[in-house]
């Protein structure tokens, strides 16, 4: 016999109760680990799209080019010297997995009886790949080859543009654009691939080779609207972009005086960063609610047993029990109630979480289809366990307490 | 030395704004290894006699010794660690632990009192089981038992620690008359055997039979004590 048997036994004998509470506890655990596995695999999965399709963990620009991107503006490039200078930081940054330049302008394009609007970026594709390698997989018809992906004289299109021009792989199209100077050039181009929709409003970005952007819009030399950086550890994001802003801030404009180049994460580049953080502050908000639903629960339970053991209470501090152990039995009631509740949430959890990740439920979001596979979520796990064994303990010490400084001939008195 | 010693004890409540004394002045003195009986109505004063014995209460005024300790100045803690060293109860509703088995009421003040390893344990429950008959009971719950059969466990979880008193506040109360005669000759017989000092308050007047002083109380005054020798062990 010991305190965790008497607390055990003294727990079942209101079944009921102890079953309803220990549920309630249970449910409370299941929401915080089955919220978090879920709303965690759905972010990963979401940010892994963005940044692996099209948004690359970090991008480098003129100053000023973010707060103007949705004009794609020609007249905020990188110049080739500065390119150069980017180039080499990046070449000698180990943190570093990838970077890709790339040209970004508005343009026309047309199947000779239809004309339409685009969001073109020029790329490399064989460093466009190897910094987006989500790219390649999205191309739905057409050539997927991550190193030749889209060749001189070809153009990739988005699908909804493909459907609405009746454009197929091998169609011909001319693609308009106005350069820098205000001149407007006109350039044949073949349809090599037809993308899914990945980024941009209305999904209507489109990719051609860099060659064909310099002679679109009549580049002389190497500039550039932007750089999309892969990085070895998305964990590490944070302090990698602070290194390179730090080395980048060294590049001053001679005009303005003021740093010539801005470096943003893909936090700052995509409106999903505020649905992530919501669905954070949404875990925050499951987190307290468990814990509300355990302090009252545990209280409730205690605060009935101690009332209905007054009695035994008197009993058992006549006989000699000293009122730091009624203290310690009363406790251990409560945390054995919150630890097994929170085990059962555990356990039940985890078994819906491996099942989802075995059946992997697709969802859709925005223009984009997720496979929601959800991970075991550790920290929620630890976070809920250690959560309800301290409001547990918190929650059963007022009776507890109440319990330990009752006087033994008034227990005993009580019927 | 006496075992117990009150000298001028006087015990009043409040009940409500009203002061009502319940002992008027107690002065005693009671030996080791005898049987005690306080008899005396309803109200007279028996119980509060006892929880000021048991160090379950504390003296308006007066000191009360046992075994040389003044126990009017213990604080809760150290009260405690008296009674589970010093002092057994016996209650008139048996007051078992109903979630413990018989095995585990006894064995309780063991464990939770005494602290005893569990390899000493067993022999010392086993022990005193038997000697109330209530070793092949060992297993059940107190639900399980009849009256006469929880108090016998009642007056072993008493015994297992080997105190030097037991206190016994209407012993027999909730017992027909066969099973109270039993258990009031098991303790008699235990008293001879363990050299304990039996202390009741009791109505019943076979126990006064039984006891070898008898004092009378009445509004909290002891107005009379007798010596017998005329107990079941003389009879026999």
């Amino acid at each position: 016999m010991n305190i965790l048997k008497i607390a055990f036994r003294n727990l079942l004998r209101h079944k009921r109760r102890t079953v309803l509470t220990a549920a309630l506890i249970s449910i409370g655990v299941m929401m915080v680990i089955l919220f978090g596995g879920i709303g965690k695999s759905f972010t990963s999965e979401v940010v892994g799209i963005m940044t692996s399709s099209s948004l690359g963990d970090l991008q480098i620009h003129r100053m000023g080019y973010v707060s103007s991107i949705d004009n794609l503006p020609l007249n905020m490039y990188i110049p080739e010297q500065a390119l150069t200078k980017v180039e080499a930081l990046l070449n000698g940054n180990p943190d570093v997995a990838a970077f890709s330049e790339r040209v970004r302008f508005g343009g026309m394009i047309s199947n000779f009886s239809q004309t339409t609007n685009m969001r073109i970026t020029a790329v490399l594709p064989e460093k466009e790949s190897a910094t987006c390698p989500g790219l390649p997989t999205r191309i739905k018809e057409g050539n997927t080859d991550p190193v030749s992906f889209v060749k001189p004289g070809q153009i990739v299109i988005p699908e909804n543009i493909a459907m609405a021009m009746q454009l197929k792989v091998g169609s011909d199209v001319v693609l308009i654009a106005t350069n820098k100077d205000g001149s407007v050039n006109g350039l044949n181009l073949q349809v090599a691939g037809i993308s899914e929709n990945i980024q941009g409003p209305g999904g209507k970005d489109g990719f051609i080779h860099m060659e064909d952007a310099n002679t679109l819009l009549r580049i002389e030399g190497r500039e550039i609207s932007e750089i999309t950086v892969k990085i070895k550890n998305f964990e590490q994001l944070d302090k990698v972009a602070a290194a390179l802003t730090g080395e980048l801030s060294k590049m001053i404009n001679q005009k303005s005086g003021k740093p010539m180049l801005e470096l943003h994460t893909w936090q700052q580049l995509s409106p999903f960063s505020s649905i992530a953080n919501m669905i954070g502050l949404l875990l925050i908000t499951v987190r307290i609610v468990l814990l509300f639903i355990v302090i009252v629960s545990i209280l409730n339970v205690m605060i009935m047993s101690v009332y209905e053991r007054v009695g035994e209470i008197g009993t058992i501090a006549a006989i000699g029990t000293l009122p730091s152990k009624i203290l310690t039995l009363f406790l251990t009631e409560g945390l054995v109630l919150g630890f097994f509740s929170a085990l059962a949430g555990i356990i039940l959890s985890v078994a819906t979480l491996l099942i989802m990740a075995f059946v992997k439920i697709p969802i859709s979001f925005g223009r984009m289809q997720i496979l929601i596979s959800p991970h075991i979520p550790y920290t929620e796990i630890i976070l809920s366990l250690a959560g309800v064994l301290i409001v547990s303990a918190l929650a059963a010490l007022q009776p507890a307490v109440k319990a330990s400084r009752m006087e033994p001939v008034d227990a005993l008195r009580h019927v | 030395m006496s075992l117990v010693q009150m000298e001028n004890v006087i015990k009043t409540y409040k009940v409500g704004d009203v002061e009502v004394q319940a002992l008027g002045g107690i002065n005693l003195s009671l030996e080791e290894g005898k049987f005690i009986s306080f008899i005396g109505p309803s109200g007279s004063g028996k119980t509060t006699l006892l929880n000021l014995v048991g160090c379950l209460d504390k003296p308006t005024q007066g000191t009360i010794t046992i075994m040389g300790t003044d126990t009017g100045t213990m604080d809760r803690k150290t009260a405690a660690r008296f009674r589970g060293e010093n002092i057994g109860f016996i209650f008139q509703n048996f007051n078992l632990i109903p979630v413990l088995t018989v095995y585990e009421n006894v064995e309780y003040p063991l464990v939770i009192v005494r602290r005893v390893p569990k390899e000493n344990r067993e022999q010392q429950v086993m022990q005193v089981l038997e000697s109330v008959g209530m070793a092949d009971q060992r297993n059940k719950y107190p639900n399980q038992l009849s009256g006469g059969q929880k108090q016998r466990v009642a007056v072993a979880r008493a015994l297992v620690v080997e105190p030097k008193i037991i206190l016994a506040d209407e012993p027999t109360a909730n017992l027909d008359h066969a099973t109270a005669y039993k258990v009031i000759h098991l303790m008699h017989e235990l008293k001879r055997v363990f050299n304990t000092t039996f202390i009741f308050a009791t109505h019943d007047p076979r126990i006064v039979e039984e006891a070898e002083i008898v004092y009378t109380i009445e509004d909290g005054c002891i107005v009379d004590s007798r010596k017998q020798s005329n107990s079941s062990k003389e009879r026999k």
